[in-house]
């Protein structure tokens, strides 16, 4: 990499940070480019460089995130152990421990997604890929060990479970963003749970 | 069927006996509402201000101000009055079916088809309520009860019918049913699905929650 590029790459660091810290403290709508500059200690004119928008900014904090998030589960998913459901729970538990680190910075994540004005750089929320292999993953181990019926439709079950992963957030933001990970984990024992009931061999 | 808010559409009955006055006040309120759909639905909540509002709708925003409280206030109207023309559809569409399915699928066939249409209000909607307040969040819950009454009637009927185990968590399973609703609308937005793929997914999804329950 030359002097340029990891200038560049520094720049590119420093916005990230300060705009993940500032989405959660202050919020998204009211963190301006301007702040998030300052707060990075470079220029107006060079966070725009790197980033068409602020809502690009976020997308990119998220995945820098989550890259974060996936390199814990590399560690821990060999070490997953019970039932299928059981792995769910887990995995779940696990993500709902880590959004609630910083959960304002997450709630704005998915409210920015659904912004109508948003401009194409905009990741969508709910596109995980790694989340949505895992959970298939266990699944199809499930199946084969005789957990789970083997007519079923594995991915339709997986996006049903994010569904309600990703809505159970809700409880967070009626709680103005103060909620234990635990309270949100165990309302989603209960609907893998209920989901669970269902995929059993009969 | 009609999905015409009466945000857009005035429809032809005029009330009787407004005077001129009160008269002048409900076309305000028409046009700030019609201008404030417009501009939430282009830029979202937080990136129309009132001052845009006003100034699409031809006034001052004193003018709005004198009308509504405030931005949220606006909003909530705009969205309660979308809701109160599904809302007699999805009762309808609910209590004449006849399997637990199909109540599922009618009432939210008719959220689907309006919202579909109406697709960033629905965004800026779905967007807002992410991060907005406690009390604009509690005000929203009253009708989101409503839906939700619906959603456990048809659950019951369910079991009265013996298609539904009588033990069932019937909150558990209408708030899943809630979610996987909601969360279908990313494929409108994201991937541009139609009414049709939406339901065809959502009665999918449904096999597999009601699975357990089933009796």
């Amino acid at each position: 990499m030359g002097v340029r590029n990891e200038q560049k790459a520094a720049t590119r660091e420093k916005v990230l940070e300060a705009a993940r810290d500032l989405f959660n403290e202050i919020g998204y709508d009211e963190t301006t480019i301007r702040a998030i500059a300052e707060r990075a200690g470079v220029s107006v004119g060079s966070v725009f460089t790197t980033f068409a928008s602020k809502a690009e900014v976020l997308s990119h904090v998220m995945d820098h995130r989550l890259s974060e998030l996936y390199a814990e589960f590399d560690r821990v998913v060999p070490f997953l152990r019970g039932s299928t459901a059981d792995k769910l729970c887990s995995i779940f538990a696990i993500h709902y421990a880590f959004e609630t680190r910083r959960v304002k910075l997450f709630l704005a994540h998915i409210a920015a997604s659904y912004n109508p004005s948003n401009d194409p750089g905009v990741k969508p929320y709910g596109r995980n890929p790694r989340l949505t292999q895992m959970l298939l993953d266990v699944l199809r181990d499930g199946v084969s060990k005789g957990e789970v019926r083997e007519d079923l439709d594995l991915p339709l079950i997986a996006d049903t479970l994010k569904a309600a992963y990703a809505w159970n957030y809700r409880m967070a933001a009626t709680a103005g963003g103060v909620l234990p990970a635990a309270q949100m984990s165990a309302v989603m024992d209960k609907q893998i749970a209920m989901i669970a009931e269902g995929w059993k061999p009969r | 069927m009609s999905f015409v808010s009466v945000n857009i559409d005035q429809g032809d009955e005029t009330p009787v006996k407004l005077t001129r006055r009160a008269l002048a006040k409900q076309r305000t309120r028409e046009r700030v509402l019609a201008a404030a759909r417009r501009l939430f639905s282009e830029r979202g909540y937080e990136g129309a201000t009132i001052r845009d509002i006003a100034q699409a709708a031809g006034m001052s925003t004193g003018a709005v101000f004198a009308s509504f409280a405030d931005k949220s206030e606006l909003f909530e109207e705009i969205l309660t009055a979308d809701y109160e023309v599904i809302y007699a559809q999805m009762i309808q569409a609910a209590r004449n079916a006849k399997t637990v399915d199909e109540a599922l699928l009618g009432l939210f066939g008719v959220a689907y088809s309006f919202h579909v249409e109406q697709l960033p209000l629905l965004r800026a909607n779905i967007a807002v309520s992410w991060t907005r307040s406690e009390a604009a969040e509690r005000r929203a819950r009253t009708e989101l009860k409503r839906v939700f009454q619906l959603i456990d009637e048809a659950l019951q009927r369910g079991v009265e019918q013996k298609q539904l185990k009588s033990d069932v968590d019937a909150k558990l399973l209408a708030e899943i049913i809630w979610d996987v609703y909601l969360a279908n609308y990313r494929r409108v937005v994201y991937d541009g699905w139609s009414v049709e793929a939406l339901l065809e997914h959502l009665s999918n999804q449904l096999k597999i929650i009601l699975a357990g329950a089933a009796a």
